[in-house]
């Protein structure tokens, strides 16, 4: 599954616990308003950590945090290319 | 088995917690820089009674930088982790006035930054495991005035803070969060103490002794088991009366 698919998965599987009512997933949505909450977040880093086997979130220094789901998945895309190059895997 | 990492459960009050636990069932996980004597005849003891019930973890906790990767290799090694003990803490003393910098980031990096960032990594394996608990050990510095110590106390006291407030960010998810504040124990930690001062901290004591680092143990285990599920953002003071 490529990353983007990876993560749109684990963002529905973590949000359906919350008992909120769920938002489409669009890339402008605001991350706080899809049905995930800082917790909810914390969770989802940890997954998609055991999954991808990165955690963006502490493997760079992020100064300014993902607002849309967009920015979240594109900072997933560029720590993995330089995850995988890291660690000589060729895409 | 539950997997219990016991922070400096290498000697003193870390080796007792971790002897206990690994008594009592649990996996423990002693993480300190290094290996001794007593620590491995621990390990051998628990190893002919249970095997894999006590292991040890090379790592220097002050590197806190790599904290990150210790939980995942942790995680890798043992699995799911059940409970965090936050026991490794530095006990330097002297007067502020005179107190080296250095030294005062020393403190706080171990016994304060350190814990956190650990706790940091391994909640949020608890929370996406579904539970868990965390014990943090302060110290009754935290309560009461001991000249020499205002740097230790600041870090002891912080622990209790970030247990009660964690205590309640975490609660929801089945994670528990408190804190075991002990009294003065005999250890490499006070070795530094002489006689004298030793009889008058005890002759202070409702007990008039020190608590044994058995009876600390036991409140570190009971922080961990089933018969303490309703107790979260508390700290158990573990003194021989010695604030009473
Ligand atoms: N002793 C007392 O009277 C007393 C009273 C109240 C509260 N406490 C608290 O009780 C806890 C245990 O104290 P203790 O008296 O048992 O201390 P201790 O005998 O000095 O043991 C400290 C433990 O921490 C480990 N440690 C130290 N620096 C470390 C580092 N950089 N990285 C990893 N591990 C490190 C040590 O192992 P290595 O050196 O091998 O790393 C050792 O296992 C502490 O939190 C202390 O503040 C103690």
């Amino acid at each position: 599954m490529s990353i983007k698919g990876t993560v749109i998965s684990q963002v529905e599987e973590v949000r359906r616990n919350s008992g909120k009512p769920l938002r489409p997933l669009t890339n402008d949505l605001v991350l706080l308003e899809s049905g995930l909450d800082s917790l909810g977040l914390a969770v989802l880093v940890t997954r998609l950590e055991d999954i991808l086997g990165y955690d963006p979130f502490t493997d760079s220094d992020i100064t300014v945090p993902p607002v849309t789901l967009g920015d979240f998945i594109h900072l997933y895309e560029v720590a993995g290319k330089s995850h995988y190059v890291d660690n000589g895997h060729t895409e | 088995m539950r997997n219990v990492i016991v922070t400096g459960g290498s000697r003193g009050l870390g080796l007792e917690v971790a002897r206990k636990l690994a008594a009592e069932g649990y996996r423990a996980v002693a993480v300190a820089r290094n290996m001794n004597d007593e620590l491995a005849s621990v390990i051998e003891q628990a190893e002919r009674s249970r095997p894999g019930s006590l292991c040890f973890v090379p790592f220097d906790l002050a590197c806190v930088e790599t904290i990150p990767e210790l939980v995942r290799n942790l995680c890798k090694q043992f699995g799911t982790i059940y409970g965090l003990v936050n026991n490794a803490a530095l006990g330097l003393d002297g007067a502020l006035g005179t107190m080296p910098n250095s030294d005062i980031e020393r403190l706080i990096r171990l016994n304060t930054l350190s814990p956190i960032v650990l706790t940091k990594y391994v909640v949020r394996r608890m929370m996406s495991d579904g539970g868990g608990r965390i014990v943090n050990i302060a110290s009754i510095t935290a309560f009461t005035g001991y000249s020499g110590l205002s740097v230790y106390a600041a870090t002891k006291s912080s622990m209790i803070g970030f247990t009660r407030s964690l205590a309640r960010e975490v609660g929801r998810l089945g994670i528990n969060a408190n804190a075991v504040a002990p009294g003065f124990m005999n250890t490499v930690m006070t070795r530094g103490m002489d006689e004298e001062q030793r009889e008058k901290i005890a002759r202070r004591s409702a007990l008039r002794r020190f608590p044994a680092l058995e009876e600390v143990a036991d409140a570190v285990e009971f922080l961990l088991g089933d018969k303490s599920k309703s107790v979260t953002g508390t700290v158990l003071t573990v003194d021989a009366g010695t604030t009473a």
